[in-house]
């Protein structure tokens, strides 16, 4: 535990940790920022979504159907979520015994993994025709952009 | 017969959440947990019958005059911070996640500390047991915490374990059953010097309890605690602890009172301690009522 009463400023992320340093502010890696926890997570859901309710408004046509869709996109993504922290999880379970992964947790493998396929649905919006969607999946490669290029930096600057 | 006793396993209070909470903290990075809480505790808010009900009757009595409609609202937003605060108790064990706190009453934390047998009061509000860790951690002093049995064996072990894990053994449980030896055993700590947790907010089955008033109501709250600091003289400290935002934590420490004897008899002594326990709830639950997870019936039907 920390005590939380001095000016310390915590992110998890490499790009708002450096942009602290650079506005002067004492900072270091830790799993405190609110913008964090519930900017990202929303961030990764609503391009998930935007991507299954773009897919399936194709093959979907009449409106009731599409409202439809769009009521059983989110639990059709939070479904999906969980899948696919049941087969990472066996993943990390295989690397252990490989002895190729040893973190505390699965949650960095996670991260790996999901960060990889959510790039990979925002490179399939960027080659959309729709300026919205193509602009969507831009945002989410410049934010993976920057935050690669400021853990760089911070690295090369011996910063935890 | 085999059947029914798995099935128990995901009764809302079954094991089976507790171990896919720490599955959920383990696998799920922080950055991901928000839509996940979102969905359970829209889930928990619809099967959890009973726990949806107690918090909308705490709700009708702590904000008087609000509308069904609205306290429905409520009990969803309490329901959601308290999975929050179970699942931050969780990260702290699993992960060792550092968690930033401030204090208010700082000088009475330390005076806890510091002293020789004293009563920790605290209430179902926040996270109690990350309070526990924490206060285990900084201080390096043993608690005995006093904890209503869970109804649910598994569960119960899963607790304790967990609860061990955390705190490397600084907490003691000890549980709140209608035998007799407990009530010595905490005052022989108490005697020895030891801190004493308990939670001050609800009876549980079996235990000494006596008439009060909360927020206008009458309600029936343990009187145990106060007998115990009647009997050891020992100081009570009202502490609680409120989840502020994520993984932020504030501590809540009360100035100290007593229980003792004076002119008056025990009975009244008591009942003077009690009330004073209840207008500091009155005082912190009410501007804090998201996060008072009394999820069992406290004031009486309406």
């Amino acid at each position: 535990m920390s005590d939380g009463q001095n000016r310390d400023v915590g992110y998890w992320f490499a790009l708002p940790r450096l942009v602290a340093r650079i506005a002067g502010r004492k900072v270091r890696r830790a799993e405190w920022s609110r913008w964090e926890a519930y900017g990202v997570g929303l961030l990764v859901f609503g391009i998930g979504c935007v991507f299954l309710a773009h897919a399936l408004f194709e093959v979907v046509r009449p409106w009731a159907l599409r409202s439809l869709c769009l009521l059983i996109t989110p639990v059709a993504i939070w479904i999906a979520c969980l899948l696919v922290y049941f087969v990472n999880w066996l993943i990390a379970g295989l690397l252990r015994r490989l002895g190729l992964y040893s973190a505390p947790t699965n949650n960095p493998l996670q991260s790996v993994m999901i960060i990889s396929l959510i790039t990979l649905l925002a490179l399939l919006l960027l080659r959309d025709e729709s300026g919205w969607f193509r602009s969507l999946g831009a945002f989410w490669l410049a934010l993976l952009a920057l935050n690669l290029l400021s853990a760089a930096i911070l690295r090369t600057r011996h910063v935890p | 017969m085999h059947a029914r006793a798995w099935l128990r396993n995901f009764a809302v209070r079954g094991v089976f959440w507790r171990r896919y909470l720490d599955f959920g903290v383990t696998n799920v990075p922080f950055y991901l947990r928000t839509v996940m809480m979102l969905i359970w505790t829209t889930f928990f808010f619809f099967f959890a019958v009973p726990a949806r009900r107690a918090l909308l009757r705490n709700l009708a009595v702590i904000l008087p005059g609000s509308s069904r409609l609205t306290n429905y609202g409520r009990a969803w937003l309490t329901l959601f911070n308290y999975a929050w605060t179970i699942a931050d108790a969780a990260d702290h064990k699993l992960a060792k996640s550092e968690f930033a706190y401030t204090v208010v009453g700082a000088d009475n934390l330390d005076r806890l500390a510091a002293g020789s047998g004293a009563i920790l009061l605290t209430a179902h509000m926040g996270s109690y047991d990350l309070g526990a860790a924490l206060f285990a951690d900084r201080y390096h002093r043993e608690i005995r915490m006093v904890r209503a049995p869970e109804a649910d064996e598994k569960t119960a072990q899963h607790v304790d374990k967990s609860l061990a894990r955390a705190t490397a053994g600084a907490v003691k449980i000890a549980y709140n059953t209608s035998g007799m030896t407990l009530p010595f055993e905490l005052l022989n700590a108490l005697r020895a010097g030891e801190i004493v947790s308990i939670l001050g907010d609800r009876v549980p089955a079996g235990s000494s309890q006596r008439e009060t008033r909360l927020f206008g109501e009458v309600v029936r709250l343990p009187d145990g605690p106060f007998i115990l600091a009647f009997v050891a003289e020992a100081p009570i400290f009202p502490l609680f602890i409120l989840r502020t935002s994520f993984h932020h934590y504030k501590i809540i420490v009360g100035d100290p009172f007593y229980c003792r004897r004076s002119a008056a008899s025990r009975d009244a002594a008591v009942e003077a301690a009690l009330a004073t326990w209840c207008r500091t709830l009155e005082q912190v639950i009410a501007p804090n009522w998201p996060q008072w997870f009394a999820l069992v019936p406290i004031f009486p039907a309406s």
